[in-house]
């Protein structure tokens, strides 16, 4: 429809509150998934895409995501930044770029891993037909959690968030439109804030809808998101068995290793990272950067992030450890079903064996029982047997 | 100290110099100019800053050779006339450069028949090479014979009329040559044409570089002689400032990437061992009787920080000198002294005196710098490198940590091949160091705190910073980087030191920070906080013990042993930078200052 330049926008200053402790120091976007940002596999989609003028919308915890991506030049792109000081919902976020933005402009969630192709399609589509608007829709197993969307005659006839009851389709909103700006703009404007005082850019669509059409492009690739905790570690192993990371993997042991550890080839460690004699990296495991994995450890299906240090000995199982956290020696995560209450809702997820918040210190001999979640910099006394919350900044003493 | 840069090829010259300016700016700001190249020379320059050069350039040239200066003054103040390029009377050729040239005073009653238009010792060098001209020589000839005459260090470039080359000779003074695509560079480092190439060739003291359109000729006392490319492996991006405000803020949180690379590879928890890729034999180290640390600057703070750990951990003499006031004395064993020369750049002239005189007594040189092929390297026996990746903020930030880190691994090895630090103290201390980058991003986490602080203090008289033993040194470097950004009165003391004097200049309105931490004797500092608070001082303390004491701010610091001073070091740059921020101060580039000093 335009000759001018798209420029995609990346939205990313969202929280991510359901993930804390991990969300307490990072913005959801920035949690790694094999050694990358959730936003760097979207970053990379747009990039491979052929777009090369980028607007990451940012807010909380915003350094992070600029101390990350820079001037983009690691990509070969421009990179700008917006910034949401409060965060107002979807739409609000969108509208902080508009300053920024001069034609058509791409939109996509920066925590979901997506594919380059659905960049490309709605792109192309949205170039060939005369249509203000362009999104991609999918088909789930579980269409009411989204927004799920009716077709007519392949034309967009509804979209209903989350809707109650039966749901009146199997498809639902991708999360990766193309806009003219003016359009979209324009229906941003003249939204009110919804019950929770937020502007949604799915109630702009909706606004859209009502003046015109938005084509949809089918997609039905690749499409992560992790909304709760224990999901790390499903998406980890889903790239990881997809192989893409094994472009820089490297593994460094420290200077004259005298017994080689033993590395799962589904295991990813970054550079910096080093593994002490004996230990044991599975499968689904990934070690971030300048993380110290002891002697005899033995890890499997867990992310270490980086600065950890894993104590001699250890056992870790389906299991996340925040930054710079420290496993004592000896400590135990057998991992198991269980029960774990978020925000007042009770979750039983399927081999989960906990969450180290960043910082927090497990002393040696520690058995963490499946699914509990230790703060952000809590610590636990030797030898105790933790289960369930351990509040931020919270000591555990034996007894 | 400035920078000079030189394009010739297949572009318009005018956008590549300006834009090569602009990322040279961090070594002068306070004048800039251009000479475009074609049958006749075209030069603007201008007093102040890139941008106000710019608002006198044309839009578009069609000159595809050129050549750039910006300028941080040592003779004549910043003017228009002042700036470079300087040209001959007949505007026929035209120079920038580099350094100092020592001799200009009699260079100039030589030339008394030509009209001087600046008080520069650069603008000889035209009138030099013009009279070369006028005798007949070729354009070539004429170039080496005018650096024959000129004492001193430099790194000049030189564009004529009518000749489609450009000229180049370096001594003392840095001097890269770019290969691209587009055309050939010329840069007093590789940041000038970085965005075009990473091929670069070093010259050597002496060469003489013609480039034309066929490339890069080298002349080595006379001769053509083959030069060496080479690839560099840093990358543009690592030098922009990304949503940033300031370079400097951005390279405060790029602290715990860059010390990630510091200690990686280096450092065997398990075993209590480092690998840094040097060779000191282990018996010389046992017969070493001395380590001597010559630094400028921040990088003087980052020695005396080091200092104190080779003497406690490696069980080694250690002193350390500010270069510039450095002298081999007479009653020490060359043999059995090692010369450590820390600098950022590698291109600092006090410093690069101050190791030339070292290798001249016979004692063995080691060099810890940040910058591959800086002429330091090329001076020393060995050299480890930082690597905290490219710093352009004049306040240096990211370098002072991962200096710190790098002269602690030299500790630890020197300890451990000394027989004086036993593995398992070792193993502590290489933990702590690996706990480094986690326990600062603890700190950047903190930011909020440190800018509420900073709007309480912004507008004291004057910062007083103090802390014992490795607190000192933090307490000196916190002291620096507020008085370079902000230029509010502050200075670093031994906490000890405040009763002997400076205590006197203590009020309700002179904030004093202490450093409270593990390595700083925080038991022995408190009754110094005391004494300062009843003289209603308020009292900003970083302490590893938080139950410590009532002070008016508290900064946590997480429990890293002998690095935990360092990890302080993080809030007081945060401090600076908050306080200098409030205050509107042109943070990256402050006044008076340059990011490499390469004048002596």
């Amino acid at each position: 429809m335009s000759e001018q330049e798209v420029t995609a926008v990346i939205l990313a200053a969202g929280e991510g509150r359901r993930l804390a402790p991990l969300t307490n120091r990072r913005p959801k976007p920035m949690l790694p998934v094999a050694n990358k940002p959730l936003l760097e596999y979207v970053v990379d989609a747009v990039v491979a895409a052929g777009i090369d003028r980028l607007v990451l919308v940012v807010g909380y915890q915003r350094d992070r995501i600029q101390t990350h991506f820079g001037d983009g030049d690691e990509w070969n792109v421009e990179i700008q930044y917006a910034v949401q000081k409060k965060q107002l919902g979807t739409a609000h976020a969108l509208e902080q770029a508009k300053s920024v933005i001069d034609g058509p402009l791409l939109v996509l969630n920066g925590d979901r891993i997506i594919d380059p192709t659905v960049v490309e399609e709605v792109h192309a589509e949205f170039t060939e037909t005369a249509d203000p608007a362009v999104m991609a829709i999918r088909r789930s197993s579980d269409p009411s959690s989204y927004g799920v969307v009716t077709l007519e005659d392949r034309a967009i006839t509804d979209i209903v968030e989350k809707p109650v009851g039966d749901s009146p389709s199997q498809l639902i909103n991708a999360g990766v439109y193309a806009f003219e700006s003016e359009a979209i703009f324009d229906a941003i404007d003249t939204l009110s804030p919804g019950p929770d005082g937020e502007y949604q850019l799915t109630d702009a669509l909706t606004v859209l809808l009502a003046d015109g059409s938005i084509t949809p492009v089918r997609y039905d690739g690749r499409w992560l998101d992790v909304s709760h905790l224990w999901d790390l570690l499903t998406v980890t192993g889903r790239i990881l068995d997809s192989s893409e990371t094994a472009d820089d993997t490297g593994v460094s042991t420290g200077p004259e290793q005298p017994t080689t550890p033993i590395i799962n080839e589904n295991a990813y460690l970054s550079e910096t990272a080093t593994v002490g004699a004996n230990a044991v990296i599975g499968r689904g495991t990934v070690v971030g950067e300048n993380a110290h994995i002891g002697p005899n450890v033995t890890i499997e299906r867990s992310v270490i992030f980086p600065d950890a240090r894993i104590g001699a000995g250890a056992v870790l199982r389906d299991c996340i450890v925040g930054a710079n956290a420290r496993v004592g020696d000896n400590a135990t995560v057998p991992s198991g079903d269980s029960t774990v209450v978020i925000d007042g809702t009770a979750y039983h997820p399927t081999g989960f064996g906990g969450v180290f918040g960043d910082n927090a210190s497990v002393g040696g001999g520690v058995t963490v029982e499946p699914g509990t979640l230790i703060g952000d910099t809590a610590t636990v006394a030797p030898g105790v047997t933790v289960g369930g919350l351990i509040a931020d900044f919270e000591t555990v003493r034996r007894g | 100290m400035c920078g000079i840069i030189g394009y010739l090829g297949d572009d318009e010259a005018l956008s590549v110099v300006t834009a090569g300016l602009a990322n040279l700016e961090y070594r002068g700001y306070d004048s800039a100019g251009v000479a475009l190249g074609d049958t006749e020379l075209t030069v603007y320059k201008r007093a102040g800053e890139v941008d106000a050069l710019t608002e006198i350039l044309p839009e578009s040239t069609s000159h595809t050779r050129g050549i750039g200066h910006t300028r941080w003054s040592t003779h004549g103040p910043p003017t228009d006339a002042n700036a470079h390029p300087h040209t001959d009377e007949a505007g026929r050729v035209a120079v920038v450069h580099n350094g100092i040239i020592e001799n200009y005073e009699q260079l100039r009653e030589r030339l008394s028949d030509r009209t001087f238009t600046s008080e520069t010792d650069t603008e000889v060098i035209p009138h030099l090479i013009a009279a070369e001209l006028d005798a007949g020589k070729s354009p070539k000839e004429a170039v080496k014979a005018a650096a024959a005459q000129l004492e001193g260090s430099y790194a000049i470039v030189v564009t004529i009329a009518g000749v489609d080359s450009l000229f180049a000779i370096r001594e003392g003074s840095p001097l890269i040559i770019g290969h691209a695509e587009n055309g050939t560079f010329l840069g007093s480092d590789v940041t000038a044409f970085l965005d075009h190439t990473q091929q670069v060739t070093y010259l050597a003291d002496g060469d003489l570089a013609v480039i034309d359109r066929d490339g890069l000729s080298v002349y080595r006392n006379g001769e053509l002689v083959d030069v060496a490319v080479e690839e560099l492996d840093w990358e543009a991006d690592a030098a922009e400032k990304g949503g940033y405000d300031h370079y400097m803020r951005k390279e405060i949180h790029e602290q715990p990437r860059a010390l990630r690379q510091t200690i990686s590879g280096r450092l065997d928890t398990d075993r209590g061992r480092v690998a840094l890729d040097i060779d000191l034999p282990t018996e010389y180290l046992e017969s070493l009787e001395e380590i001597q640390l010559v630094a400028c600057g921040t990088s003087y703070y980052a020695s005396v920080y080091a200092a104190d750990l080779f003497e406690s951990l490696a069980d080694v003499r250690t002193t350390v000198e500010v270069a510039s006031e450095y002298e081999f004395s007479t009653n020490r064993d060359p043999w059995r002294t090692l010369v450590v020369a820390v600098t950022q750049s590698g291109e600092t002239a006090d410093t690069l005196s101050a190791i030339r005189t070292a290798a001249r007594a016979g004692a063995r040189t080691l060099a810890v710098t940040n910058t591959l092929g800086s002429t330091i390297t090329r001076e020393v026996d060995d050299t480890v490198f930082i690597r905290a990746g490219p710093e352009i903020g004049v306040a240096a930030t990211k370098t002072f940590a991962s200096q710190v880190a790098t002269l602690a691994l030299l500790v630890v090895l020197v300890g451990r091949k000394r027989g004086a630090l036993s593995s398992e103290r070792a193993t502590s201390v290489l933990d702590s160091l690996r706990g480094l980058p986690g326990a600062v991003q603890q700190i950047l986490d903190r930011e909020d705190t440190v800018l509420e602080t900073a709007e309480t203090y912004a507008d004291s008289d004057a910062f007083f910073f103090i802390g014992r033993r490795l607190g000192r040194a933090v307490s000196l470097e916190g002291a620096l980087k507020l008085k370079e950004i902000s230029y509010d009165h502050a200075e670093g003391f031994p906490a000890g030191e405040l009763k002997h004097g400076p205590l006197a200049l203590v009020t309700e309105n002179t904030p004093v920070l202490a450093v409270l931490t593990d390595g700083a004797r925080p038991e022995a500092t408190l009754p110094n906080v005391r004494e300062v608070q009843a003289r209603d001082a308020p009292v900003i303390g970083a302490v590893s013990d938080t139950e410590a004491s009532a002070l008016d701010v508290t900064f946590p610091v997480p429990d890293l042993g002998v690095m935990e001073p360092l990890v302080t070091n993080v809030y007081w740059q945060l401090f600076a930078y908050h306080v200098a921020n409030l205050k509107g101060r042109s943070i990256d580039k402050p006044r008076n200052l340059a990011k490499s000093v390469t004048v002596e």
